[in-house]
């Protein structure tokens, strides 16, 4: 086990680096150099000035490199174009923020997504099934921000059950009790979360009841039913408990679809998370915060399959011998 | 599962703890509470006055800063009777080309420090100092020189005599903290702290900025010219209009200065908690050619440097339906580069005609012809062709940006539209780095100082991005700033309109009137045309129109 | 609508309903293509997929106007879906039908286009790291491994902010070849058990070089994990394009793809919520078919997979 660990720790890490290298080698070799003076991007040339001595642009291609990797290694991201301020104090506000997203949207397709599996896989082909069928299928073929936009027009707008866009009410939230404040942010959550995890919900649905449906149909099942155990109890201790598994890998491959999402699901919601950062900056030119903020996403992807990976080794004995 | 006592138990503590968490304390109450919130649709660059060109820096300036006079409820910028005392307390002439000012001894900034006639001088110098580079450099280009007699007072003197000499002194500048600037470089006042946390004299004080989100002013109680009766104001920043109207009609917003598309003001007006007050419009909008090449200002522009090519394109386009398709009932065609402010505005002044057949003749006649057959027109190898440059924080610009590239195809132009964020498009216009651009201008109470800032030579560089220049214009330009005869004045300027509007550096497209909307609890709304919330300062909410964020006391 | 729009209308129907009832009754003729239909949504998936297809092809007849043609800027604009105007008219009061039909060129050409390039990219990477193995091996799939762990978006997102006018053909090339990662996994696990057949080795013995043997012998036993996930890229690639589209960097206005039109008619939402409601519509029964077409195929394809 705990040569595994290190070697998956070995492993993580060196993605991490190839993702530095990638963006660097993006920065400095792509068409339209965005350090140089000509270049269609709003900097004054004191700032170009600075930007070239500060990357060592006039060095050969491996000194940048090292200094690149310095900088990073120190939390220096560099600084903002449009924003004024160090990319990585940008970062620290907006990456709360999406992971407070991402993870709620995560609740909610693990819960409803089992939930609607079990469900179905419990009714299978009657008239729930067919229906439920129907609908996840839509859901999960839907674009995420047009979900958005939609849930967005109708709770919003027409009956105002939910806010139109922000973190928090700006003008309330500091003089409300503690209590208050965590409602707050969970009622400006609700519509982004629920677009967001909807899509994955209705994915997860669909495969968890294929696999519930899969392992009732297994021996060990057709034993329980033979001792008489209901059908309920048939479903919910044993075949879920094997279905459960495949789910851990898949909320860990899921991480990268959840992050694309956020950078739509962001923008519609006017969420300042890393997502509607990262789209600010394309329209910006801002390269530096496009750069960090993939980087960013990669390093959560990886830290993602990571505990996924662990969570399900420690979940499966059958794996747990093996290295990888 | 659990047993039935420490049920009850847990579900009394629940009750408790939310009956705690749910009562609040009662608040602000009386005559100076009130929180108001203002959609805005664009965010400030900074708060540093000379630096600050937009018009949402220039609303929370207005709460920040004071001038030391201000114009009066008739925005008559002629003489200096309908001016109203702000930092000078009283001003008299002691010469034809010199003005005395007396600084009111209680006037303090927000630091504790006096507001003094060195912080005039040092914000004469700063607005005219060519590091800091500031966009209203030109309003004060005839003062040559302002000194302090003694702490109180301060002395402008000018190049020469003309009609709205008081209204250049006191308009353009926000007086400024000498202590606290005087050592901050001038060339880095762009970027500088104390644009990000103002320290001003006005009657709200900075509070907060959050990036992206949301400013915070709050009432300064010691202000001289009165406490302000509303405690707090603040700024939600949204992403578009329509999402500032949203939030204005769910009662996230109290206020909401322009509201453009007619399907907006029917909907306002349908809300029982907002109230409407239309005023005269400040702003036109123009479609802009880059008289000079892009990038190279010494040579001209390849399509547009040709005059006829110009005046072919103004008269394809049919203004008229354009702004009642994007506008509705609620802009003219101006008659020139002009606002309804104006009292020049005169709709009988000559324009070139809507007129499609001449258009293309003209265009033919200049040798663009479509011999490929595709639509679109050539000359020589080279197409009709330019990049129409749009910010992305304009509805009005897009959807016109739309319009007029389907209105130019019709005569053979092909147009791309280049959507940028509003810094790109800032940046990319002051550098010249276009072919065409659609901008807004939010215009001073008077021609004199924006004409000459947007058209003339003097404004190349600074706001006259493509570079028009006409000495004859020039010339009855200045000649209409500097007279005293008002019928001849309004001739000449007449004349300069119809020179403009032959030689077609640019098509003017709209001149809005405008509608603000304003939650009904506030009381003595006063919006004035040339800056809307300069007197937010007066406006009341009474004690019984309260309702739950005025009570916030933050 | 005028009379040939109509009339071709009818035509695309009919011809998507003729479609789906030749494939059934050609059903009976083998097992796999009688598993495909035990899918009910399978048959309506092809019906889809043959309808759009067909309006995308014949767009011009199809459309009563021109994607860009404004039809009267003032009296026309946003107007609600009528008889003249199927959809409604959008707020440059052009036919949100007509653009619907053109947008589907746009869309479903970039979707098969951007999977091509990946399913082949990725078919070839995977084919070549499972049969050459060794070093080749281990650096092609630490590549996957790194194109797997930024998410699809950033890396077009930083690809994108490097270029300033990214021509549309270069965007669907850079859309395909960040989405070849999965499928170059797939065709390795595939060729890896392969490899170790009889008729490989019969071929190796017989003098074939390792090139022809991939792509006459491994491949064509590959198909059908590939095809599968190309029906499943196609979908993936048109949410994307529309996300990309709706930032503002996808197909650029007044060409109309499905996911700009979402872009224009957003700020609409709520006085004309048919010029962004409608795409969204079209592009979700699309990617609807697509998925249910690729999982009937997985399961018609598969023999070793029992029906759910």
């Amino acid at each position: 086990m705990g040569l595994w660990l290190v070697r998956r720790v070995a492993a993580s890490a060196a993605i991490v680096g190839a993702v530095v290298t990638l963006t660097f080698l993006l920065l400095h070799l792509a068409p339209g150099q965005p350090f140089l003076p000509g270049a269609e991007t709003p900097i004054d040339p004191a700032v170009v000035a600075e930007l070239r001595r500060e990357f060592g642009l006039d060095r050969p291609l491996t000194v940048q490199y090292a200094k690149y990797l310095v900088a990073l290694a120190h939390g220096q991201l560099g600084e903002s174009f449009a924003l004024h301020r160090p990319v990585a104090e940008a970062l620290e506000d907006a990456i709360p923020n999406t992971l407070v997203l991402t993870g709620a949207a995560l609740a909610l397709d693990l819960l409803l997504g089992l939930v609607l599996g079990v469900y179905q896989a419990a009714r299978a082909r009657r008239l729930p099934d067919v229906a439920l069928s129907a609908a996840t299928l839509f859901v999960s073929s839907v674009p995420t921000f047009w979900l958005g936009l939609l849930l967005l027009l109708v709770f919003g707008e027409w009956l105002h059950w939910f806010p139109v866009g922000g973190v928090v009410d700006p003008v309330l939230h500091h003089s409300l009790p503690w209590a208050g404040r965590v409602a707050d942010r969970l009622w400006h959550l609700a519509l982004p979360a629920c677009t967001l995890g909807a899509v994955g919900a209705a994915a997860t649905a669909r495969y968890q009841r294929a696999a519930v449906l899969e392992v009732i149909g297994q021996d060990y099942v057709r034993t329980a039913r033979a001792k008489g155990l209901t059908e309920r109890r048939v479903v919910l201790v044993h075949a879920l408990r094997n279905a459960l598994l495949p789910l851990v890998t898949l909320l860990g491959l899921s991480l990268p679809f959840l992050l694309t999402g956020a950078v739509l699901v962001e923008t519609v919601f006017a969420w300042p998370g890393m997502g509607k950062l990262a789209a600010d900056a394309i329209f910006r030119r801002d390269y530096p915060v496009v750069l960090a903020a993939a980087i960013a996403a990669s390093v959560m992807v990886v830290a993602g399959n990571f505990v996924a990976d662990l969570l399900y080794t420690v979940a499966d004995p059958r794996i747990r011998v093996h290295g990888e | 599962m659990f047993g039935a006592m420490p049920t009850r138990l847990v579900l009394a503590t629940l009750l408790c703890a939310s009956l705690v968490a749910c009562t609040r304390r009662p608040g602000c109450v009386g005559e100076y509470c009130g929180t108001l919130v203002f959609a805005s649709v664009g965010e400030p660059e900074a708060l540093l006055p000379p630096v600050a060109q937009s018009a949402v820096a220039r609303d929370v300036s207005d709460q920040i800063f004071l001038k030391l006079a201000d114009l009066g409820s008739t925005t008559n910028t002629i003489g200096d009777e309908d001016f109203t005392p702000l930092l000078a307390e009283r001003w008299e002439w002691a010469g034809p080309l010199t003005l005395v000012f007396h600084l009111n001894p209680r006037a303090r900034w927000q630091d504790g420090e006096p507001v003094t006639a060195g912080d005039v001088v040092f914000t004469y110098d700063a607005y005219n100092d060519p590091r800091v580079n500031s966009p209203f450099r030109t309003g004060v280009r005839w003062i040559s020189a302002v000194t302090s007699r003694d702490s109180l007072t301060a002395v402008f003197r000018f190049r020469r005599r003309y009609p709205e000499m008081f209204y250049d002194a006191v308009y353009h500048m926000r007086i400024l903290p000498g202590h606290l600037l005087r050592n901050v470089p001038r060339d880095q006042w762009q970027s500088a702290a104390f644009g990000r946390a103002p320290v001003g004299d006005g009657p709200y004080r900075f509070v907060a900025w959050k990036a992206g989100e949301s400013l915070e002013l709050a009432a300064d109680s010691t202000c001289f010219l009165g406490r302000p009766h509303i405690r707090r104001l603040i700024w939600r920043f949204t992403p578009d209009l329509q999402v500032a109207v949203s939030q204005l009609i769910a009662g996230e917003a109290d206020a909401l200065e322009v509201l453009v598309a007619p399907e907006d003001l029917r909907r306002v007006q349908a809300t029982p908690h907002l109230a409407t007050y239309p005023y005269k419009g400040s702003a036109y909008g123009f479609l802009d050619f880059n008289l000079t090449a892009p990038g190279d200002s010494t040579r001209p522009h390849p399509v547009f440097g040709d005059r006829d090519v110009r005046r072919a394109l103004t008269m394809a386009i049919d203004r008229e339906r354009l702004a009642k398709s994007v506008l509705g009932e609620h802009a003219v065609v101006p008659p020139g580069p002009m606002s309804e402010l104006w009292w020049i505005w005169d709709p009988s002044i000559r324009q070139l005609p809507y007129d499609t057949i001449q258009a293309a003749r003209l265009l033919t006649a200049r040798g663009w012809i479509d011999s490929s057959g595709d639509g679109v027109r050539e000359r020589n190898g080279t197409e009709l062709a330019f990049r129409l440059l749009v910010p992305t924080t304009s509805a009005v610009r897009r959807q016109y940006a739309r319009l007029l590239q389907e209105e130019l195809r019709r005569v053979g132009v092909d147009v791309q539209i280049d959507e940028v964020e509003f810094s790109v498009f800032s940046q990319r216009a002051q550098a010249g780095r276009f072919d065409a651009l659609l901008q807004v201008w939010n215009t001073d109470p008077t021609p004199s100082s924006g004409i000459a800032q947007t058209w003339t030579t003097e404004g190349i560089g600074r706001s006259n991005f493509g570079r028009y220049a006409n000495a004859t214009f020039d010339g009855l330009v200045e000649q209409a700033s500097s007279s005293f005869d008002r019928p001849q004045a309004r001739r000449t300027w007449r004349s300069a309109m119809e020179v403009i509007n032959q030689d077609a550096p640019g098509v003017f497209l709209f001149a809005l009137e405008n509608v603000a909307a304003v939650h009904r609890r506030v009381t003595n709304v006063t919006i004035r045309p040339d800056s809307w919330w300069a007197l937010v300062r007066t406006w009341r909410i009474p004690p019984d129109g309260l309702i739950e964020r005025d009570h916030v006391e933050r | 609508m005028n009379l040939r729009a109509t009339l071709a209308l009818l035509g695309a129907l009919a011809l998507a309903v003729y479609v789906v009832a030749a494939a059934r009754r050609h059903a009976a003729r083998s097992s796999a293509r009688r598993r495909f239909f035990r899918h009910p949504p399978a048959a309506w998936g092809i019906g889809i997929l043959t309808f759009f297809g067909a309006l995308a092809i014949a767009a011009p007849w199809v459309a009563p106007y021109g994607p860009s043609v404004t039809l009267e800027i003032v009296t026309l604009q946003n107007q609600a879906p009528s008889l003249l105007h199927l959809l409604g008219t959008d707020l440059y009061s052009r036919d949100v039908w007509s653009r619907l039909v053109y947008g589907s060129r746009v869309s479903l050409s970039i979707g098969a286009l951007a999977m091509l390039v990946a399913v082949t990219v990725g078919a070839v990477v995977g084919a070549v790291a499972g049969y050459v193995r060794r070093w080749v091996d281990t650096v092609l799939m630490r590549l996957v491994d790194v194109g797997l762990a930024i998410p699809r978006i950033f890396l077009l997102l930083m690809a994108i902010a490097l270029w300033e006018h990214l021509p549309l053909s270069l965007l669907v090339l850079l859309i395909g070849l960040t989405g070849w990662f999965g499928t170059s996994r797939l065709v390795r696990a595939e060729v890896l058990t392969l490899r170790e057949r009889d008729f490989v080795t019969a071929a190796r013995a017989a003098g074939a070089g390792p090139a022809r043997i991939v792509v006459r012998h491994v491949l064509p036993n590959v198909a059908a994990p590939i095809i599968v996930s190309a029906a499943l890229g196609i979908g993936n690639v048109m949410l994307l394009e529309a996300g990309l589209s709706f930032l503002g960097i996808g197909v650029r206005p007044p060409m109309p793809s499905w996911g700009n039109m979402i872009a224009e008619g957003a700020p609409q939402l709520t006085t004309a919520p048919w010029s962004a409601l409608f795409p969204g519509l079209a592009i979700a029964l699309v990617v609807m078919a697509l998925n249910a077409v690729g999982d009937a195929l997985r399961d018609a394809l598969d023999p070793r997979k029992e029906a759910a």
